[in-house]
């Protein structure tokens, strides 16, 4: 990283397996950054100190809250958001069992809770419902009560482990 | 007809962009050349401005331009009221007081918004706010709705002769007369204090104005677009048709996004036009804290009269309602909470007397439930207590004054936010009481159950709390149904959607009238450029009262598929049956035709069409009903409570509810859940604090607890169905039910665990620290 | 807010009243003082660095000082305000000698925080002022160790 003439960080990050080389302003917030730099608006703030969840992303394949790092600290890493997970088209098996179980009504906080359950699940692949509330109780959802996201996270289990 | 898919549990079709992060959802919103805002908001709940300097903040780099109330000019004035008081009530008071787009003179309550900064970015617009110089005089704050009212008090606004914003009373039968012949009278004081509704999407605006095609484009989190872009042509001086509103995908509403005008709707649309640059504003949380309407603050004293056998012979309830600093939405909440007191009982006599207070707080206006939950709590608590007193078990003295079936259409005779006297149209109110009861399975409960667990030391208590819910009220929505050439449907309506699923229940009820899949309809909402009359979202009306118009308007559309398909097949139309996106002859299937091909031969290029024919199969319809439809529904719970800790475990918790024709029970369990969480929050754990002077002390979701995974219970939902009358479809509003009978619920829990010690829940919200207290004065007594 | 509590010095009450009036003496006590000036009679003027939590902030304020009755007991009134809020108290100092060299200090306040700090520090105020209150008064002990040293 390399300081240019405006105060800028040479920042270099691969987000969704694609390799960007911006200037960034050294306070700018990852989340911001992937917002509104690179346009990755599935990612959303809603707190902005790190309690709700919303705004989780994978850093080398692990959980973070984008609002709480800079995105200076992403350099030299890899980043995936809920755009990198599935498509419309192929949705991710998670993705797939939200849709089916109803996990999601405003789906403001869906994409932190993805980006929460795509390693809980490779971790802990058969997950009672107890620690499947556990591993979410990180990630605030005004909605649904949690307990159609709890069902869509034990199908989604199933599924992935048949 | 038989119903193939209303009533169904269908998988929404806005999820797959929800689930791949390709919603745009307002602050997603981005156009070149835009700029964004931040505001400077008072510290302070009350206080006179004496000096206010933003040339530090105007030389700043980077910023563009700084607005004060006082370069706003002739421009500055106050929004409009939002609902009027009822007509119709005699000696009614109400003076109207609304909010400023920028304080002028005086502050009313912290974070209210005091400049505006314009900058090229978000940061550096809040860099600016920092070197505003602003001078407040502090004034003493006014937060305690009884002092408010006393004559000492410092006023909220000077030009009144007190903090009284309003007072209302209702009455039926004759209390007084009643109270006389009765053989138990129980009067208690009941606090219920603030909470926020809390989305998890905070505010935002984006406003751009085209100054080549004379076009204001704006796109806000709004649970009403409708009345906003009126509003803001008119507000600006432009015509309704120059301003098109989108309330793009909204994350979560629950009462506050249809306040209007907030002093950011008024003001980010103004900025856009006068620097003709599109402006974006997003609220951050704490400003969601502050500036975003919240709700619940009353104080009740009320009075149940009973004969020695537990009927109800009267209720007085005399309520004062904390509005903040500003009353824009008028009466609503403390009419709902007026019409909810008596909630599903016969209750021949009733008095009822609010009064609406003026205090330096956050503006109030309806959060789901909106006045709802107070009034149920209201009548739920001094039933409990009345029963106690009577030595009467709980739950026959609630079934011993339901409404009965055969009552209906009851005529409850006090006037409701709709400004006419509530009539209940139908229900069976013992029935679903006597579902949650079977499927919490109380019997066994309390007979067997419970001793054990209470012989082991376990403090375990169940309750039962039945409620009412009016919903769909009018005025009226209004949809527009159009089959286009592909063969898929189009339908837009007015009101705006924040998570309820009205793309799906609207496209079913569309697909059921004219055989399409599901997922071939589109539903536009929230789009003013699509559909321009209606009022919006709010009092659980979308899937009635829009539902009941996209209904209707598929009847016309039908007809006219009918009319030209029986021309085209050369078969009568009652031997048509539309299905799989084709029309056919009933007997003779492959005698059909595409429902696009149809719409293209509506829709001719060449020839002639006869006289009167409009053209394409497309029909707008629109839906008032004669009054709104109330829902009717019983909670149970079962919890625990730890002694040590004061922390609650909900074992099981169950709600029957009839909320009429269901259209997807999929989508009504995800509602219900979600009011059932809100509900345990209101109870629990969601309190606002505000010190002695008006600070709120908890603007974080650090401090301000939403309930979690862990603290939610699995929630089982039963539906019973008494179709309403008042509707083609039979439907009852249900968005906000589930978050009603909660508190009263959960106090009544609480002290069954707690039977031992007596206690008496008057006030929500509680909180384990709360409950402490109360535990330990009632020891130390 | 209420802040309260008692602090003993290894010193005469003499000796410790003379520090606690001297305004640079304070600033060097007080965690995060950058400043602090005499601008009148038992008038000061200052600017003080507070972290609370996630709120980091310079306070600017005026201090006084009332009922006087030296070396026993004194009135402070603080006013300050800054980007993250504003903060107001008052408090009462009362010095009692216990002899045999010991001088106990005990000060009662009410203190009202606004703002930011308020609405998201409120929580840690309670230990985040304990905290300063115990640095600076250790720091003051110090001091006054030193002071006594060089006699």
């Amino acid at each position: 990283m390399k300081t240019t003439a405006q105060n800028l960080f040479d920042l270099s990050v691969t987000v969704n397996g694609t390799r960007y080389e911006q200037a960034v302003e050294p306070r700018t917030l990852l989340s911001d950054f992937l917002r509104h730099e690179l346009g990755l608006t599935g990612t959303h703030v809603g707190c902005e100190h790190g309690v709700c969840g919303a705004c989780t992303v994978l850093l080398n394949g692990e959980s973070v809250r984008s609002c709480l790092m800079f995105a200076v600290q992403a350099h030299g890493r890899e980043i995936t958001t809920v755009e990198g997970l599935g498509t419309i088209e192929k949705l991710h098996p998670i993705q797939e069992a939200f849709h089916e179980a109803h996990g999601l009504q405003c789906g403001f906080c869906t994409p932190g809770i993805l980006t929460t359950v795509v390693p809980f699940l490779e971790q802990n692949p058969h997950p009672s419902e107890e620690e499947i509330r556990e591993a979410i109780s990180g990630n605030v959802c005004r909605c649904t009560g949690y307990q159609h996201i709890v069902d869509a996270i034990k199908l989604a289990s199933d599924r992935m482990n048949k | 007809m038989e119903k193939k898919l209303i009533g169904k549990r269908i998988v929404r079709n806005e999820d797959p962009r929800l689930l791949t992060g390709q919603a745009q959802f307002v602050d997603d919103v981005e156009i070149p050349g835009m700029l964004h805002a931040a505001f400077l908001r008072s510290d302070h709940a009350h206080a006179r401005l004496s000096s206010l300097d933003v040339s530090a903040a105007r030389r700043y780099p980077g910023v563009v331009a700084v607005f004060t109330a006082e370069d706003m000019g002739e421009d500055w004035s106050p929004g409009p009221p939002l609902v009027s008081p009822p007509p119709t009530v005699k000696d009614v008071v109400f003076h109207s007081r609304r909010q400023v787009p920028l304080v002028k003179d005086k502050v009313r309550h912290a974070g209210e918004a005091i400049a505006l900064v314009i900058a090229e970015s978000r940061y550096i617009a809040e860099d600016a706010v920092e070197e505003i110089e602003l001078e407040l005089e502090p004034l003493p704050a006014v937060l305690d709705l009884e002092k408010a009212l006393e004559a000492e008090s410092c006023l909220v606004h000077e030009d009144l002769e007190s903090n009284l914003a309003a007072r209302l009373f209702q009455k039926k039968g004759n209390y007084e007369a009643a109270r006389k012949e009765a053989g138990l009278v129980v009067r208690r004081r009941i606090v219920i204090e603030r909470g926020a509704a809390a989305a998890m999407e905070n505010r935002g605006i984006v406003a751009h104005w085209d100054a080549k095609s004379q076009h204001l484009t704006m796109w806000d989190t709004t649970q009403a677009p409708i009345p906003i872009r009126n509003g803001t042509a008119a507000r600006l001086g432009l015509s309704e048709h120059q301003v098109r509103v989108i309330a793009p995908f909204i994350g979560g509403g629950f009462g506050p996004k249809i306040m209007m005008f907030y002093p950011e709707e008024m003001l980010i649309p103004w900025v856009a036009m006068k620097l003709n640059r599109p402006i974006k504003w997003i609220e951050d949380r704490r400003e969601n804290f502050y500036a975003t309407t919240q709700e619940r603050g009353q104080v009740h004293d009320v009075e149940i009269a009973l004969s020695r056998d537990g009927q109800i012979l009267g209720l007085k309830d005399d309520f004062l309602h904390d509005t903040g600093a500003y009353d824009p939405y008028g009466l609503t909440i403390p009419l709902n909470t007026q019409s909810h007191v008596m909630g599903g009982y016969d209750i021949k006599n009733f008095s009822s007397d609010f009064k609406v207070v003026f205090t330096n707080k956050t503006i109030v206006t309806p959060v789901r439930g909106a006045g709802r939950p107070q009034g149920i709590f209201i009548i739920e608590r001094i039933l409990d207590i009345a029963a106690a007193e009577l030595g009467m078990d709980r739950v026959e003295i609630r079934k011993r004054n339901l409404i009965p079936p055969q009552a209906f259409p009851y005529q409850h005779e006090i006037i409701d936010q709709a400004f006419a006297p509530l009539i209940l149209d139908s229900g069976n109110y013992k029935v679903v009481v006597d579902k949650a009861l079977e499927m919490i399975g109380y019997e066994a409960f309390v007979k067997t159950e419970q001793p054990r667990l209470r012989k082991e030391g376990k403090y375990v208590g169940i309750g039962i709390a039945p409620f009412i819910e009016t919903t769909g009220v009018g005025p009226y929505e209004g949809a527009r149904v159009t089959i286009e050439a592909s063969g898929k449907v189009n339908v837009a309506t007015g009101i705006g959607t924040q998570g309820q699923g009205h793309f799906t229940s609207f496209a079913q009820i569309v697909a059921e009238q004219l055989g399409v899949k599901v997922s071939d309809v589109r539903i536009v909402t929230g789009d003013t450029a699509e559909f321009h009359w209606g009022t919006g979202t709010f009092a659980s009306r979308g899937a009635v009262v829009a539902g009941n118009a996209v209904h209707a308007a598929c009847t016309l559309v039908r007809k006219k598929v009918l009319k030209l398909a029986s021309k085209v097949l050369e078969a009568p139309e009652g031997e048509l049956e539309l299905d799989n996106g084709l029309v056919r002859v009933a007997d003779i299937p492959q005698k059909s035709i595409r429902l696009g091909e149809l719409a293209m031969l509506a829709n001719p290029l060449r020839g002639a069409v006869e006289p009167g024919t409009e053209p394409g199969l497309e029909s707008t319809a629109y839906f008032g009903p004669q009054y709104g439809a109330t829902a009717f529904g019983g909670h149970a719970m079962i919890l625990e409570l730890d002694p040590e800790t004061m922390m609650v475990t909900i074992k099981r918790y169950v709600v029957a509810e009839d909320c009429g024709t269901v259209l997807n029970p999929l989508i009504l369990e995800g509602q219900i859940h979600g009011g059932v969480s809100m509900g345990i929050g209101n109870s629990y754990y969601e309190k606002l604090h505000f010190d002695e002077n008006g600070q709120l002390l908890n603007a974080s979701f650090a401090d301000y607890l939403l309930a979690s995974s862990t603290e939610m219970p699995r929630v089982e939902v039963a539906h019973l169905e008494t179709p309403s009358s008042l509707n083609e479809l039979g439907s009852k509003g249900a968005g906000e039910a589930g978050a009603i009978p909660v508190p009263a619920l959960f106090a009544q829990a609480l002290e069954n665990a707690l039977h031992d010690r007596k206690l008496e829940i008057l006030e929500m919200p509680l909180s384990p620290n709360r409950l402490f207290e109360l535990i330990h004065a009632k020891e130390t007594q | 807010m209420r802040i309260q509590g008692e602090y003993t010095f290894d010193g005469p009450r003499e000796a410790v009243w003379v520090l606690v009036r001297d305004p640079e003496v304070l600033a060097s006590c007080l965690p995060g003082t950058q400043s602090v000036k005499k601008v009148g009679e038992n008038k000061y003027s200052g600017e003080i660095q507070v972290r609370i939590g996630p709120i980091t902030g310079v306070f600017a304020g005026d201090l006084f000082v009332t009922n006087e009755v030296p070396p026993a007991s004194c009135t402070l009134t603080v006013e300050g305000k800054g980007k993250v809020g504003f903060l107001k108290g008052t408090g009462n100092i009362d010095m009692i000698d216990l002899g045999g060299n010991k001088t106990l200090m005990k000060f009662t306040g009410e203190v009202q925080i606004g703002g930011k700090v308020a609405s998201v520090g409120q929580r840690l105020f309670d230990t985040v002022s304990r905290g300063m209150i115990k640095q600076g008064l250790d720091k003051l002990n110090e001091i006054l160790q030193a002071r006594i040293a060089e006699k």
